[in-house]
């Protein structure tokens, strides 16, 4: 079957505290699926329960379609990046995947591959303790990578990352994607995955709120809505206002226009020789969509103390 | 749910090689200990400090064993002069256990001088039958004590010596040559007992101190053959001397009664000199001396085995490992067999280095042969220590590894090692009761260092490879329970 990552169920918690609650889901090969959710919501939770590292308390989690702990060579399998400051700060970068590749018996040689496919080449040589972020998350990426796996997760990656570095990122993580690997993303800002998701997974306090698509969620988001550009604002919001649409003012001269057509905009514009420099269907960004998504969910007052 | 895949096609791994055998692991984790610079700290820490205070207790050590006599000669003789070859046989009915190697028997002496050449076989309380000559050889009969049939037969210069249950049926106990011996000896039976060791446990440390024991022993059934006209003079008793002078710290002077053939003889000394295990010249034990350093080399094998533990849990590297090796048990073996190995090594340097770097100092401080022969790695019991002292390392440093794994906090995890290690013989310096020290010795994990004796002592605790025993059930429960553990909880 296709290389991918199997939720069912998954149950969690420690102590009184549910981390996550009944979660299924599926990571599909050949897109990026972010998964999607506040600080203390399960993610990080969710993948170690996919690694086999915290073990389920209900539930299974199955990488392509078997359970992790029942993998031979896992790297071959599943790439993951949980936390790039798991690194010992007095051993050489190239050392930290020269462990990891012997331990699954990987040839020695694919540890400079994946050091120059992150672009850390030049810095195989330097100890973990002298790496910058940006550098561990990259050495992550590396590990995640030594064995050329089909399916890779990544927790937070883009987190520490200058803007440079988030752009490479986004680059890579198409890039797998586009090579049919299922790679699987998460991070607590929707923006960060603005331009790299195909597909999405949100949770709030252990459980699932969305299970959808990027260009159906924005697409639903931006439904009816309609940007446009006037110099005389608060005129026109009052004219399309008394017209029926729902409308708010986003900007100086900007206005979000909900429940009329864009055509029909224009005409009562003209009718009261209202002028403007631009109407045009709105298209949500994925921070609005998500805040869409979750406006009614109370989940999302969750405090952020609660345990990842 | 909806679910819109692309029609990619389903991805494989380019790496086609891969494999997940135990070697792999052991690879793995020797990569993971090799590459970290405070591994190879602790390792070049533990040899220098076992190196350092080794050089520095040999400094401060000094003795003038070799000062002494090289031989003892002291004994109450029940004696007649045989002239020629002849065969003498007693039963000796009983003897005290004055000592362990008090000594009752039969002998050819050359003359009643202290220091005269001689044979003897004889039976000790704890010691069995021993045919012993000359103030050097020993040689270990059966394991009987009294009653025992001895005899001696004279044949020119050979003398040999037989031992017997019933008088009947006789087991040959050892055969020595003692050349010169003239026609007409001293023959006779013999009793002596070695100075007791009186040991005195005060806050400060041990005093040791010797006191005289007096043997007894009775003898029937005596005959010479042949008879010849001396004989006619009876038996003689007499104290021999190394000096002439009366025995010191006893009774001035052995007895011996007689009737009916039966004689009771009391005896205070010994017989002996180097080769003769009663003999006490000098006591300490130089190779365990030498390698004592290991007491402080093993706090930096402490925290190499635990720090191999902990510094994953730490950094939070140990989900990559055992995302990397789902199987953690092996892992665990793996790091055992790692960190072992490497301190092992570490210790073999730092064993070899100390003993043969303190030689020098402690010839010059009077641990030398006679008294001290040098230690040599050909002897058994060199080697055992040399070898062992690696080896108790190895085990320590996997008990820390194992308490690494199961506490998973490097500060709490080297606090317990030591406490276990190390706090016991500090109280018990203050504790003003030997079996304290004792049982200290026995039941904590220093036990093991009893593998570095290379002689009785009468402050040694435990047997050699009981101690490592000990050592190793330590490393074992603790490797158990966190192989138990690792499967158990999240990582």
């Amino acid at each position: 079957m296709d290389a991918t990552i199997e939720a069912r169920d998954l149950r969690k918690r420690y102590g009184r505290t549910v981390a996550v609650d009944r979660l299924s889901f599926t990571v599909a090969a050949g897109q990026v699926t972010g998964f999607v959710g506040p600080n203390g919501a399960g993610k990080s939770t969710t993948m170690r329960m996919v690694l086999g590292l915290d073990a389920p308390d209900g539930g299974t989690a199955l990488v392509g379609g078997r359970p992790y702990a029942a993998l031979r060579t896992p790297l071959r399998e599943l790439g993951a990046l949980l936390d790039a400051g798991a690194i010992h700060p007095s051993r050489r970068a190239r050392d930290h995947l020269l462990w990891m590749a012997h331990s699954n018996g990987l040839p020695r040689s694919r540890v400079d591959t994946v050091l120059e496919m992150v672009g850390l080449g030049p810095a195989a040589g330097r100890r973990g303790g002298a790496l910058s972020l940006g550098m561990r998350q990259r050495l992550g990426i590396a590990g995640a990578l030594l064995g050329d796996p089909p399916v890779l997760m990544f927790d937070e990656p883009v987190n520490g990352l200058d803007p440079e570095g988030i752009h490479w990122m986004r680059g890579l993580l198409r890039r797998l994607a586009a090579e049919g690997r299922a790679v699987f993303v998460s991070s607590h800002l929707m923006g960060e995955l603005e331009g790299s998701a195909d597909h999405l997974i949100v949770i709030g306090r252990g459980r699932l709120i969305a299970d959808t698509s990027v260009r159906e969620l924005i697409a639903a988001v931006s439904g009816d809505q309609v940007m446009l550009r006037t110099v005389r604002r608060s005129e026109a919001m009052t004219v399309l206002a008394n017209a029926g649409a729902t409308v708010a003012a986003t900007d100086r001269e900007t206005v979000t226009v909900r429940g009329l057509p864009a055509d029909r905009i224009a005409a009562l514009l003209a009718e009261r020789e209202l002028p403007f420099t631009e109407l045009a269907p709105h298209r949500a960004s994925l921070e609005e969509a998500y805040m869409e998504l979750t406006r009614d969910s109370v989940e999302f007052s969750a405090p952020a103390g609660s345990p990842r | 749910m909806t679910r819109t895949a692309p029609s990619a096609p389903a991805y494989r791994s380019s790496v086609g090689t891969a494999r997940d055998g135990f070697v792999q692991i052991l690879r793995s984790e020797w990569t993971k200990v090799r590459s970290v610079r405070s591994t190879v700290w602790c390792a070049l820490a533990a040899i220098g400090l076992t190196v350092l205070v080794s050089l520095l207790t040999s400094a401060s050590s000094t003795t003038d064993a070799n000062s002494g006599p090289a031989f003892v000669d002291q004994f109450t003789f029940v004696h007649q002069r045989m002239d020629g070859d002849g065969t003498f046989v007693v039963h000796v009915a009983s003897q005290r256990d004055s000592q362990e190697w008090a000594k009752a028997g039969i002998m050819i002496k050359e003359n009643l001088t202290g220091g005269s050449p001689y044979a003897a076989v004889m039976v000790t309380p704890r010691h069995g039958v021993r045919m012993q000559a000359g103030f050097t050889t020993d040689v270990a009969g059966s394991g009987a004590g009294a009653p025992r049939w001895l005899m001696l037969t004279r044949s020119g210069a050979t003398i040999a010596g037989y031992e017997s249950a019933d008088g009947t049926t006789w087991h040959h106990a050892g055969t020595v040559q003692l050349p010169g011996l003239p026609r007409t000896a001293e023959l006779g039976m013999f009793v002596t007992s070695p100075n007791g060791l009186r040991v005195t446990k005060t806050s400060g440390g041990v005093s040791t101190s010797g006191y005289a024991t007096v043997g007894t022993a009775a003898f029937d059934h005596v005959s010479v053959q042949p008879a010849v006209p001396q004989q006619l003079r009876g038996w003689t008793g007499q104290t021999v001397t190394d000096d002439g002078a009366p025995p010191t710290g006893g009774p001035a002077t052995g007895t011996f009664t007689e009737a009916d053939g039966a004689f009771t003889v009391t005896g205070t000394g010994d017989i002996a000199g180097y080769g003769i295990p009663s003999f006490q010249a000098g006591d300490d034990d130089i190779v365990a001396n030498s390698l004592s350093g290991v007491q402080l080399g093993l706090l930096a094998v402490v925290a190499l085995g635990v720090l191999a533990a902990t510094a994953e849990y730490r950094t939070g590297m140990v989900r990559t490992t055992f995302a990397a090796s789902p199987r953690r048990r092996r892992v665990l073996v793996a790091k055992g067999v790692v960190v072992g190995g490497v301190v092992f090594l570490a210790g073999l340097v730092a064993s070899l280095v100390a003993l043969f770097a303190a030689q020098p100092e402690l010839r010059h401080n009077g641990f030398r042969p006679p008294a001290y022969p040098s230690p040599s790695l050909a002897d058994p019991t060199v080697l055992r220590a040399v070898v062992g002292t690696a080896l108790v390392l190895a085990v320590l440093a996997v008990f820390s590894l194992g308490v690494g794994l199961v506490l998973r906090r490097s500060a709490r995890a080297i606090v317990l090692v030591i406490a276990l290690v190390l706090v016991p013989q500090i109280v018990a310096a203050f504790v003003p009761s030997l079996s304290v020290q004792m049982w200290i010795d026995r039941l904590t994990p220093v036990a093991g260092l009893a593998i570095q004796h290379t002689r009785p002592r009468f402050d040694y605790a435990i047997g050699p490879w009981a101690g490592f025993a000990v050592l190793c059930a330590y490393a074992a429960a603790a490797m158990a329970a966190a192989m138990w553990l690792v499967r158990r909880r999240d990582a």
